[in-house]
């Protein structure tokens, strides 16, 4: 694994202070289904008042590691402590997180009120403070005004709030996003991301998944690169972005044979890496701009028409491709 | 504890608010005992029309005329006079008669002749009970004529004059045949076709909660809500106790608004009230076990309802839910013994004829909780795989 390290002990600004009591610690997390192995000895920290994002393609082993992190899978090896307490069939410390799971998980055919209720009662709180929570969750999400109204009657973007809402209801010092925003329409995901965001700055520390760069980016103060059950890398964004050096993030846009693209950029001298993602190529490649006439020559030779070519800054998607040689999405 | 209760108590909120559980949990076994009690009814009030053929018009002719107008065959048979065979055939056919007996011609005079001229009987496939009561009720005076002409040739033979015949003619038209079988019920009471019929329903719909409960489980988990319900301080023992008392009260409740209406409008019995509450409360404990099983088994929700109905309809058939068991063949009654629902009815039948208290179902009280025992326990274990899995 690349482990990058920084300076800082404040979130957001670089890697945290090892001399502080992590809210998450896990170790050596490993877990098999049959022969085949989707966690490999993953191991990371977090934080109080730390969004920590793993970012990894589908498949990769992200949820996997989240459901070791809830108590929901055990893992094969490892350890996990939760608030320096073994978390590990320890039933307690499952009140010290809580679950946003991928797929919104309510039930459609109770109200906003009666799930919320339902879900804070497993955490075996009084009526009075039930009643409190579910006040708090509705407002948080700005659903007060719906609390009688049944899910099946909601909105996409209003049930993912609900979702998340009710992995707030036991107060967690741990919450696990997995991938929250997945089929949510740009107005909710921004919402959310807000959200998330005010998460870190409350104090909370935050577990986020997602395969969506732009996300890691924005809301994440550390993100963990994980690929085939593989943490390849983690630290901060600057930290990360910072081991391309002088390294551009060059888009092709073409029409034709994308992978066959991608092989005559390869051998383009100065392009470190060439993967295809859904109508594009990416390449990661020094001094990027001086090597556009290369690389068009390359295409011209490979009978490929390039539509659109983009060059950026070095951004995660790119040290994801430099690190797997492959995009995010592919 | 707290937590099974707050699943128990939202499983039984989505179930009230699916109204198709009041329908089966309530008025659909309430309308099909009804009805099949309605059906059932005319067994317990058989009566039917019998046609005579009298061709005879002699003394012994004169005699079965007169058995067929006996008080006791008055209440089943209505004797109506037919000219000939032949009309009789047709009023069978056509519906009028049920059945139809013939004196043929010579009927008396055979008597003491040589040649013996047969009562026949005409029956229909369509009446074939009213065919069999009409052949027995002729059987039964022939059996008699028979054994008067054999007292008297016994006289006879033993050397009494025979200047005297009319004398031991009488002496033998007065003899009855002594020994005879008479049918005697070992219940206080009768048992009414309602009294069988409402339980019977009661717990065959009571049984769809086994399939309705392994359902909403399996949709529970794919929508995440048991991995949901894991990620908080839950154990898996405490999800499948939630469902189980979710099951235990709608069952309960279920039976016993059966039970009130039945009785209230149909006049069914179910027997003394504390032991049918046992009786009802030990069958809903094996409905959990079962249900617990299908849970256990399955790997999909299709799969549950497929097992679910299996077990439904098998427990039905072979327990008695849809027949009188009494009238079942002798492998089917015993099959029935090894269901908790042929237990139950069982139970429920000894209560509506023996009456009695808790002494009356004990034994079907131990059988359905051993039953239930042994299911439970093969099923527990593989629930709750199927709550971590």
């Amino acid at each position: 694994m690349t482990h990058v390290s920084g300076n800082g002990g404040t979130a957001g600004t670089g890697s945290p202070d090892p001399s502080r009591i992590p809210v998450l610690d896990c170790a050596g997390l490993t877990k098999s289904f049959g022969m085949r192995l989707a966690v490999d000895g993953v191991g990371f920290r977090i934080f109080e008042g730390e969004v920590y994002g793993l970012l990894g393609p589908n498949g990769a082993g992200k949820t996997t590691t989240m459901k070791m992190v809830c108590g929901l899978l055990e893992p094969d090896k490892g350890t996990i402590s939760i608030a320096g307490r073994q978390a590990i069939g320890n039933l307690e410390v499952k009140a010290l997180i809580g679950y946003v799971p991928q797929d919104v998980a309510l039930y459609p055919d109770l109200t906003a009120g009666e799930n919320l209720e339902f879900l804070a009662r497993l955490y075996k709180l009084g009526r009075r403070t039930v009643a409190a929570r579910v006040d708090e969750a509705l407002e948080l999400t700005e659903l007060t005004d719906r609390r009688n109204d049944r899910l099946d009657s909601f909105s996409g973007g209003m049930k993912r709030r609900m979702n998340i809402a009710a992995g707030l209801l036991n107060h967690p010092r741990l919450l696990v996003l997995d991938e929250p925003t997945v089929g949510v329409d740009p107005q909710s995901r921004h919402a959310i991301l807000e959200r998330v965001q005010a998460f870190g700055r409350e104090g909370l520390a935050v577990v986020y998944t997602t395969h969506y760069m732009e996300e890691a980016e924005r809301v994440c103060d550390r993100v963990g690169i994980i690929d085939h059950g593989h943490l390849i890398a983690e630290g901060t964004r600057r930290e990360l972005v910072a081991q391309l050096g002088e390294q551009d993030r060059i888009s092709l846009s073409a029409t034709g044979d994308l992978e066959r693209l991608a092989e005559a950029c390869r051998g383009v001298k100065g392009v470190s890496s060439a993967a295809t993602a859904e109508s594009s190529v990416h390449l990661v490649a020094a001094e990027g701009r001086h090597l556009l006439p290369a690389i068009l020559e390359a295409a011209d030779a490979a009978g490929i028409a390039v539509t659109s070519v983009d060059v950026v800054e070095p951004d995660l998607e790119a040290v994801f491709l430099n690190l797997t040689g492959t995009a995010l999405r592919e | 504890m707290r937590t099974a209760l707050a699943i128990a108590r939202k499983d039984l909120r989505q179930r009230i608010r699916d109204r198709s559980a009041i329908v089966v949990g309530v008025i659909a076994p309430v309308v099909i005992a009804g009805l099949m009690s309605l059906a059932f009814n005319g067994v317990n009030n058989f009566h039917f029309t019998l046609g005579l053929v009298e061709l005879d018009h002699g003394p012994v002719a004169a005699q079965l005329v007169k058995a067929l107008d006996a008080p006791q065959l008055r209440q089943v048979i209505t004797v109506q006079d037919v000219a000939t065979p032949a009309r009789a055939a047709s009023e069978i056919r056509s519906g009028v008669l049920a059945a139809a007996l013939v004196i043929p011609v010579g009927f008396s005079a055979a008597v003491t002749g040589e040649h013996p001229e047969p009562l026949t009987t005409l029956t229909s496939n369509n009446a074939t009970i009213a065919g069999d009561v009409a052949t027995s009720v002729a059987g039964s005076f022939v059996a008699q004529v028979n054994a008067d002409r054999l007292a008297f040739a016994t006289a006879v033979a033993a050397g009494a004059p025979k200047g005297d015949a009319s004398r031991l003619i009488g002496i033998v038209a007065r003899l009855r045949i002594p020994l005879q079988a008479v049918e005697s019920p070992i219940g206080a009471h009768e048992l009414k076709v309602i009294s069988y019929y409402s339980p019977g329903m009661a717990i065959f719909f009571l049984l769809f909660t086994i399939s309705y409960t392994a359902r909403s489980f399996f949709v529970d988990r794919s929508q995440g809500m048991i991995e949901r319900m894991r990620a908080a301080p839950v154990r898996p023992v405490e999800i499948l106790l939630g469902k189980a008392l979710s099951v235990f009260v709608y069952g309960v409740v279920s039976l016993a608004t059966i039970g009130v209406v039945t009785t209230a409008a149909f006049g069914a019995d179910w027997g003394a009230p504390l032991p049918a509450a046992l009786l009802g409360l030990a069958l809903v404990f094996s409905v959990i076990c079962l249900t617990a099983l299908v849970i256990g088994i399955a790997r999909t929700q299709r799969q549950a309802e497929g097992i679910a109905s299996i077990i439904i309809f098998g427990l039905a058939l072979l327990g008695g839910d849809f027949f009188f068991i009494s009238s079942a063949p002798s492998t089917i009654k015993h099959l029935a013994l090894l269901t908790p629902n042929g237990w139950a009815i069982r139970g429920f039948t000894d209560l509506a004829t023996i009456g009695g208290g808790l002494g009356t179902i004990v034994e079907p009280v131990v059988a359905i909780l051993v039953i239930s025992a042994v299911v439970g326990a093969f099923a527990l274990s593989l629930a709750r795989r199927a709550v971590t899995s």
